[in-house]
């Protein structure tokens, strides 16, 4: 559990990049910060690991002060993936994934299996990429060993920086997949940034939509769509999305499975073929038991398309 | 005998010399760099890490480089007195530069998105640079580094005119004998030096590439020893030895050479001291500095330089006699020192013509030249140019000759251009061998403008009250040795390659001073 209590940051120069925010990130939680470049997202999650210090207010990690540990073993807690992925290119793959292991001490075969088990989980084999150098990978498979890394360590949370924006349209829609895939699994604790509210849609628990230093709300996916707090969240949510590619996981699914089982990845226009060519009215979530019908669907872009309207005679 | 084979001939013969040169170019050289390094990289890094005051800091070593390196080891002798240290100074002091700047850079370049992910993973400051930035920069280091070391090994040629010894001896001998060989002695290995060095280097660039920055520690450790052994041995081999030294020098060339090769093989053989010698320790100022810093106990200096260089004052007469007192006086009044009794032959200057020059003019004198002052190219050496009275602003003054094109050059290359037809007159000295060996004429100065040049040991006085039995040693040597009998052995020395120790003890033997040897 992650805790903002009137936290605020400004610089030397006098700019102000956070104002007194107050939040919880619940452990397990899938954190994602949003808004525009400037509005002190990134700045607020790199007060987490203390690359930037908070001037106010107090961040505490399961209870206690961030600043009350060793600021090397704080991190060692905590891992980071950056938007440029900085993967060392003096290292190997193998290398650059033993970093933090051989920092908190851990002894040689112990990383060895470490870097075989996370390679597999992401799906690279280890015996062809343990020792390549990061340059003969593509990027896709760098910001892989880029998460691999971060989570080499088996740290309880996991800091994400647009870890995907510099990323190719398709690997990027993978790795989101990937990610979403692997929360799942090991339920980590998760603050991503990001300024696409696409992504942001699609992976986030909850959503603190910020602006200018402050948080303007912090909600679900779904709940954000249907009750933005202000015009600014509104239109950042209308421009960034249509309610059609968004993924079922935007909705507030109801309980119990019913129909045929579809992963909770798929869009809502996805879905309502797949409900329209198997002439079903409602679909049971992958690994779950709770279901979606088709007057949610429904209901849900209807919600948008209202909104749209709603914006258009303003 | 082909050129090639003089050349490899003369290589079987001094190979002794070479293989003293070159270990002590290799010594310098090594010292020199290690020290650069170890003030240049961490400078650099602090540098990198800091920001603040690098342009300063960098711009003052960029200062550094663009001293004269002769001047720099000249400026540095009133401090640290002669040999190889003002030479490592002055070395080390050339490589800050390249290193300091390649390192700042390097460490600089390094991405900040590398050094955030290295932070933000719970690196400590050190970690971040030994894992991270130091290897990422090693590249860049290394190239400055490499710099640095070619700069080193170059200019440390020019170190010898300090005592420093190392290639530059034998080049400094080529150049002063117009030797091509010798030159070429100093300047081949120097060159190969360079090429070592550098392929060493690079080869550990290579091995180090990755994580691993171990090989760059293998070759500064072997560097480290390397230089540290011999000189540790020798510092114990050293022990014990217990006989008391005197240092004597002489300044570049085969004559003072030959002449403390006379006064070490006369005090040794009449006292238990040893006598140790600087050779070919540069120019009058460098020999000078040296004795009143007592890096040297005396060295081997004329009347007529003492006089006007080094009291700056004109010569009162041009009587030999008169002019030994004013100097002798002079010096020692001014400087403490003293001057023991001269020889007899004169080395003063002369302006020297080809032969082909004088039978077509037929100039006999000085005052001959100024008929033709139109028409002439005169070179001559630096010191020459610039002594006031006895120098060729005297000749100006006194003759009134003003020669049409007038070149400053190196006192070994001026007899070559005399010859090759460059120019038509030159300023000499009246023994120099190049005289016999190019049939120069010395032309007489009818007006007496150059201030007699005696030869004599100059010494400082609290030696000679340590050493009283030295004025009398050195004194047999008073009144001796003439102009032809010193042109010969300078000719014997420069032109046969002779030993100037052998040459020196023939003379004393021949003259009576020296028993002939058990033979």
């Amino acid at each position: 559990m992650i805790e903002f209590n009137q936290v605020s940051k400004a610089f030397p120069d006098g700019t102000k990049a956070v104002s007194g925010s107050s939040f919880i990130v619940d452990k397990g939680e899938f954190f994602v910060l949003i808004g525009p470049s400037g509005c002190g997202k990134t700045t607020t999650m790199k007060m987490i690991n203390r690359l930037i210090d908070a001037s106010e207010g107090t961040i505490s990690i399961n209870g206690s002060d961030i600043r009350s540990k060793n600021i090397h073993k704080l991190r060692w807690e905590i891992g980071y993936v950056l938007q440029q992925i900085a993967l060392f290119p003096h290292m190997t793959i193998a290398e650059n994934i033993a970093i933090v292991p051989e920092l908190k001490g851990w002894d040689k075969n112990t990383v060895s299996d470490r870097i075989d088990e996370l390679l597999q989980m992401v799906g690279l084999d280890p015996a062809t990429y343990r020792d390549r150098m990061p340059a003969e990978l593509s990027g896709g498979q760098q910001q892989r060993i880029g998460v691999v890394r971060a989570l080499a360590g088996d740290p309880d949370i996991l800091l994400m920086d647009e870890p995907f924006s510099a990323l190719d349209p398709i690997s990027r829609s993978q790795l989101q997949r990937d990610i979403a895939k692997l929360q799942q699994e090991i339920q980590k604790t998760i603050v991503f940034v990001t300024h696409d509210m696409e992504e942001a849609l699609q992976l986030g628990d909850r959503i603190a939509v910020m602006k200018e230093g402050e948080i303007i709300q912090i909600a679900s996916p779904s709940e954000l769509i249907a009750n933005p707090a202000d015009e600014f969240v509104a239109s950042f949510i209308g421009k960034k999305t249509s309610p059609w590619d968004m993924t079922l996981e935007a909705i507030d699914a109801s309980p119990e499975a019913a129909g045929p089982s579809i992963s909770r990845h798929t869009t809502i226009r996805e879905a309502f073929h797949i409900m329209k060519e198997k002439n079903v009215s409602s679909l049971s979530l992958d690994q779950s038991d709770q279901h979606v019908s088709l007057e949610m669907l429904t209901g849900f872009v209807q919600q948008f398309t209202d909104h749209d309207r709603g914006e258009g005679v303003k | 005998m082909t050129n090639i084979e003089t050349f490899f001939q003369l290589l079987r013969e001094r190979s002794d010399l070479l293989t003293t040169a070159l270990w002590q170019h290799i010594e310098m050289s090594l010292i020199s760099l290690l020290i650069a390094v170890f003030i240049a990289v961490p400078l650099g890094i602090f540098l990198a890490m800091y920001k603040k005051g690098a342009e300063p800091v960098i711009g003052t070593t960029a200062v550094i480089q663009t001293i004269p390196s002769l001047a720099l080891l000249g400026f540095l002798i009133p401090f640290v007195g002669i040999g190889t240290t003002p030479a490592i100074i002055a070395l080390s002091a050339y490589a800050l530069m390249p290193i300091l700047r390649n390192t700042y850079t390097g460490v600089k370049g390094v991405d900040p998105a590398l050094a955030e992910a290295a932070r933000g993973m719970g690196m400590t400051y050190q970690q971040q640079l030994m894992k991270v930035q130091l290897p990422l920069a090693m590249p860049t280091i290394m190239a400055g580094i490499r710099t640095g070391m070619v700069l080193i090994v170059g200019t440390a040629t020019l170190a010898a005119l300090v005592g420093a010894g190392g290639l530059g001896d034998l080049i400094m001998t080529g150049l002063n004998r117009s030797n091509n060989y010798y030159i070429l002695m100093g300047a081949i290995p120097a060159a190969l030096l360079a090429l070592l060095f550098d392929a060493v280097l690079r080869m550990t660039e290579k091995r180090s590439s990755g994580s691993s920055i171990r090989p760059i520690f293998a070759v500064v450790t072997a560097a480290i020893l390397l230089v540290a052994v011999p000189n540790v041995y020798q510092a114990f081999d050293g022990r014990g030895g217990g006989a008391e030294e005197i240092t004597l020098a002489g300044k570049l060339g085969a004559e003072p050479e030959i002449i403390i090769n006379m006064y070490k093989l006369l005090i040794e053989e009449e006292t238990n001291y040893e006598v140790v010698l600087e050779e070919g320790l540069g120019q009058t100022d460098i020999v000078f500095q040296a004795l009143l810093n007592e890096d040297i106990d005396g060295y081997f200096e004329f009347t007529g330089t003492a006089i006007t260089n080094l009291l700056n004052e004109e010569p009162v007469s041009n009587d030999e006699e008169e002019a030994f007192i004013q100097a002798r006086d002079g010096m020692f009044d001014e400087y403490g020192l003293v001057f023991l009794e001269p020889m007899a032959y004169q080395n003063t200057y002369a302006l020297a013509v080809t032969e082909e020059l004088q039978e077509e003019t037929g100039v006999e004198t000085i005052s001959d030249l100024t008929s033709f002052e139109d028409e002439l190219t005169a070179a001559f050496t630096f010191e020459f140019f610039d002594r006031t009275s006895d120098g060729y602003p005297g000749i100006q003054e006194v003759y009134g000759l003003d020669i049409a094109d007038v070149q400053t050059m190196d006192p070994g290359l001026r007899s070559e251009a005399l010859v090759a037809g460059d120019v038509d007159v030159i300023d000499a000295y009246s023994t120099d061998s190049y005289m016999i060996r190019y049939n120069l004429i010395a032309l007489e100065d009818d007006e007496n403008v150059f201030p007699p040049f005696n030869g004599a040991p100059l010494l400082r006085e609290d030696v000679l009250i340590d050493y009283p039995e030295l004025e009398p040693i050195l004194n047999q040597l008073g009144g001796m040795i003439s102009e032809e009998e010193m042109m010969e052995m300078n000719y014997e020395v420069d032109e046969n390659d002779a030993d100037a120790s052998a040459v020196a003890e023939n003379y004393l033997v021949e003259a009576g001073l020296l028993p002939a040897n058990g033979e």
